[in-house]
């Protein structure tokens, strides 16, 4: 009687064995509907998992701001239409400074929001331009006008002291 | 005994392929809606707005609770339920033997 019930068991256990590790080609790349199910339910705690370092990595560890002013260069180095590219001490964001044709300074993050391409100015245009995947912003307040880009550029706030241009983190209104 | 389950299986032979089919498709949409989720919360963050990548984190935990869920409905087959040592029917097999 025993010896039955062993022999049933070791059958079952052979079986399972070959299920999970068949030597036959054929078995071995084949994925039934049950085990894509199962590989379905991993992603989505796969994807649960991203999540959770995304509002971790929001709330516990922030994008650093922009503290206090930070002189970038003389008005007339901007001719109007112009722009220039400038890092603040302390940081590896590029960022980009443009002379508009009304005469106002903006300054904004160089990355598209794409995918972190490098941004120009479009003389005479008003929109600033991303080469990689032709997405535009406009250029008086960052907004996206066309293309890719899920958001607007970050921007920062520029301050005119007599002839030189400073830079310091945008004030609460015109995030 | 009652043999309405017999009979039930007996009449619809298709149930289980079915139920699999169903619960895959349940399975797509909730990582979808997780991918929708988990993107969303990313662009906010980048737009220096917390309050949706926590809210996310929650939706998507939920859901994968309820695709985790799911799985204990996937149907065995009845080839896997026979070969299954812990299956009812062997089960029932083994107390015979026992006997």
């Amino acid at each position: 009687m025993n010896k039955d019930i062993k022999n049933i068991k070791d059958k079952n256990e052979e079986e399972t064995w070959s299920q999970d590790f068949p030597f036959h080609k054929q078995n071995a790349t084949l994925v039934g509907r049950r085990e894509f199910a199962k590989m379905l339910a991993l992603v989505s705690g796969g994807l649960a998992l991203g999540s959770g370092l995304v509002a971790a990595k929001a709330n516990f560890f922030p994008k650093e701001k922009v503290t206090g002013e930070h002189f970038v260069c003389n008005k007339k180095d901007i001719p109007v239409g112009g722009g220039r590219s400038f890092i603040i001490q302390g940081s590896d964001i590029p960022y980009l400074l443009i002379h508009l044709e009304d005469g106002s300074f903006k300054a904004y993050e160089q990355k598209c929001t794409h995918l972190s391409c490098s941004v120009y100015y479009k003389k005479g245009t008003g929109q600033i331009v991303c080469p990689c995947h032709n997405g535009y912003f406009n250029a008086s307040d960052g907004s996206v006008m066309a293309g890719p880009p899920p958001r607007k550029l970050p921007q920062l706030q520029v301050i005119v002291k007599g002839d030189k241009l400073f830079v310091t983190a945008p004030s609460i209104e015109s995030v | 005994m009652s043999n309405f389950r017999t009979n039930q299986n007996k009449s619809n032979t298709n149930k289980i392929n079915v139920i699999l089919s169903a619960v895959i498709v349940i399975l797509v949409l909730n990582v979808a809606l997780q991918i929708w989720l988990l993107y969303t919360a990313l662009n906010y963050t980048l737009d220096n707005d917390t309050g949706v990548a926590t809210t996310a984190f929650f939706g998507s935990l939920l859901i994968f609770f309820i695709c985790a869920g799911m799985i204990y409905y996937l149907p065995e087959g009845e080839i896997r339920k026979k070969n299954n040592l812990f299956s009812p029917s062997l089960q029932k097999k083994d107390e015979k033997l026992r006997q």
